[in-house]
């Protein structure tokens, strides 16, 4: 057969073929008819078909290139995974995130401390000698948060119904800031995990002192209790998903420096998508810790209670680490 | 379904060259696809489209959030934020993943992202090549620039670690329609003492003739005239000789008349000294 003979033969199936595809492009095979699923395979298979045997004789390249494009995007069409079920998030929080966690329990252990003691021991050095804080935070900052957490703090319960609308109105101003703040920066932690982990240790260890100071400086000038009920609850989820950000980070950092039998490359890319996973997931607790500092840490609520909260968001928080996804079937982590 | 995997054939032609644009594939029925890798410039170049759209998406929802009072500003400021976050961290997760790979940027240069292995891109990739964009961005992008530049598939630290790549989407049209060739005499059987040109010859002068219509008439006969002397030789054609060089695009034009036909018939076969010449005329060239 003679190409032109072949591509006057074939022309009718490629155009169908092209039709299909493109439809396929805009709106995805599932609201394909059954009649039309086996319509588009058998097509996909011809063109293929064809494509080989336009290679193997070496006909015209724009002939080749054509159906290579064909099948290749129809290949990439008809291959294309389901997308994004509600169920699969809700799996993905009830049991793949806490078991990806617990998998890599020494990288997120490690990036945890990596934050919490630097700020246990800011927090007490300040404490112990106030001074301290000018040297970590710079006297400007220092006064901003004299500002927020002292008597005059906007914490307080409005006092008046009058002034509610402008509470909810600042509530929702700080809501985004948190969101933009808090993800952001547990994001560039996980990313900077690629820089051998130095800028993930290095932001770590300098925001852990950084609050740390913060908390030490506020509780030694007798705002302690404004502070400690405010942050507690919202704390649960907010420092834990930090320090395990971190601990992302730390994973792929750990796969550069070590990565075993493998190449570097090979092994940054093998745990690279359960870090991510896990970066993703400490996503999603900064989003309810942005809700809950938001609109419920600053509520006009008897501290008693707030610390009752908090307790058990975070008695929560761990559990739900420790224990969730433990018993479900399905794939191991 | 077994996994796709990088064929030995390109893996072969990537020592072969020190640089190939393509990655080939070879799926499970066993189709050898090519992709064209996208360099680093049309990436720039998406990058830069997508940037000026983004920007200017957040700058109008500014005007209209801060200069109308639709909400006190606090909130205004918040919206602000999210948005803000969302443009700098999904902006491109989003697009991708429900856009099949494409971000208006991209979609403009004729870009699109998939999985190495010839895959759709799906969240979870699109998610963690777009995280890591903060690595690659450090610099004005010279971390991702110089990743792509060491990576033979011009991956940026992002794709690699998600496992994909950026390919060409050349929506290439069917090739035009065969060229008439009814009017052209096929050489004098008599006149042909040699051997039946190979079919890479053949094929290299059916491409020729396809596309002589882009060329200048004279600039086409120069193109031709190597092959057509050669060509002349390897047939020991016993015409004129001073016809072949001054017109060796119709030289070669007739040459293909005379075995386009013939040789797809006995492909395979070494090439054999001529026996039949006027069967392959017919029916081979009908439009």
């Amino acid at each position: 057969m003679t190409k032109n003979a072949f591509i006057q033969q074939r022309r009718a199936s490629w155009r169908r073929f092209e039709a299909l595809s493109s439809r396929a492009r805009a709106a995805g095979t599932r609201k394909f008819s059954s009649q039309e699923i086996s319509l588009y395979s058998r097509l996909l298979r011809e063109v293929s078909r064809d494509l080989a045997i336009v290679r193997s004789h070496g006909w015209d390249p724009r002939l080749e290139q054509y159906l290579n494009e064909l099948a290749a995007t129809g290949y990439n069409n008809f291959y294309r995974s389901p997308s994004g079920t509600w169920r699969q998030i809700l799996r993905f929080v009830t049991t793949d995130y806490p078991r990806k966690v617990r998998a890599y329990g020494v990288a997120i252990l490690l990036g945890c401390a990596l934050f919490f003691v630097p700020f246990i021991a800011a927090w007490s050095a300040v404490y112990a000698e106030p001074q301290r804080v000018e040297r970590i935070l710079g006297a400007e900052q220092t006064e901003q948060i004299d500002e927020m957490y002292g008597p005059e703090s906007p914490l307080g319960s409005p006092t008046d119904i009058s002034a509610i609308p402008d509470y909810v109105d600042e509530r929702s101003g700080m809501f985004g800031f948190y969101i933009f703040n808090n993800i952001g920066i547990a994001f560039r932690t996980f990313a900077l995990g690629l820089t051998f982990a130095v800028g993930t240790v290095y932001t770590l260890l300098s925001n852990g002192i950084q609050i740390g100071a913060i908390v030490g400086h506020v509780h030694a000038s007798g705002n302690g209790e404004r502070l400690f009920s405010f942050i507690v609850t919202h704390g649960s989820f907010e420092l834990t998903a930090i320090g395990i950000a971190g601990g992302a980070g730390l994973i792929l950092g750990n796969a550069l420096l070590h990565p075993g039998q493998r190449t570097r490359w090979e092994a940054l890319k093998v745990q690279g998508l359960d870090a991510i996973q896990i970066a993703g997931g400490a996503g999603l607790m900064l989003l309810a810790a942005a809700f809950l500092e938001a609109y419920w840490s600053p509520a006009p609520i008897a501290p008693i209670y707030k610390y009752i909260v908090g307790v058990v968001a975070w008695v929560m928080v761990i559990a739900y680490l420790v224990f969730a996804g433990r018993w479900s079937r399905g794939a191991t982590p | 379904m077994s996994a796709a995997v990088p064929s030995a054939a390109g893996e072969q032609a990537r020592r072969d060259y020190l640089i190939d644009p393509h990655l080939h594939i070879e799926t499970p029925e066993n189709v050898l696809l090519a992709h064209q890798l996208a360099g680093p410039m049309f990436r720039v170049a998406a990058y830069l489209v997508d940037f000026v759209l983004r920007t200017t998406v957040f700058v109008v929802i500014a005007m209209v959030l801060l200069c109308s009072s639709i909400v006190p500003d606090s909130s205004a400021m918040g919206v602000l934020l999210l948005i803000s976050f969302l443009l700098s961290w999904f902006y491109y997760t989003l697009f991708e993943t429900f856009w099949n790979g494409r971000t208006p940027g991209k979609s403009v240069m004729g870009l699109r992202v998939i999985k190495e292995k010839g895959y759709p891109i799906t969240f979870l990739a699109a998610f963690g090549r777009n995280l890591l964009r903060t690595v690659d961005s450090l610099g004005l992008y010279l971390v991702g620039f110089v990743a792509v530049l060491l990576s033979p598939r011009f991956q940026r630290l992002g794709d690699y670690l998600a496992g994909t790549i950026v390919v060409h989407e050349r929506l290439t049209g069917m090739p035009r329609e065969p060229i008439i060739l009814e009017k052209i005499e096929p050489l004098p059987r008599e006149d042909i003492l040699g051997q039946v040109p190979a079919p890479r010859t053949l094929a290299l002068i059916d491409e020729y003739l396809g596309r002589r219509h882009t060329l200048s008439i004279p600039h086409g006969h120069r193109l031709a005239l190597g092959l057509a002397m050669a060509l002349s030789d390897q047939l020991r054609y016993a015409g004129d000789p001073e016809v072949v060089r001054t017109y060796p695009m119709a030289f070669l034009a007739r040459v293909h008349v005379t075995f386009h036909g013939r040789q797809q018939e006995t492909m395979g076969a070494p090439a054999t000294e001529i026996g039949d010449m006027t069967a392959p005329r017919e029916g081979s060239h009908r439009r």
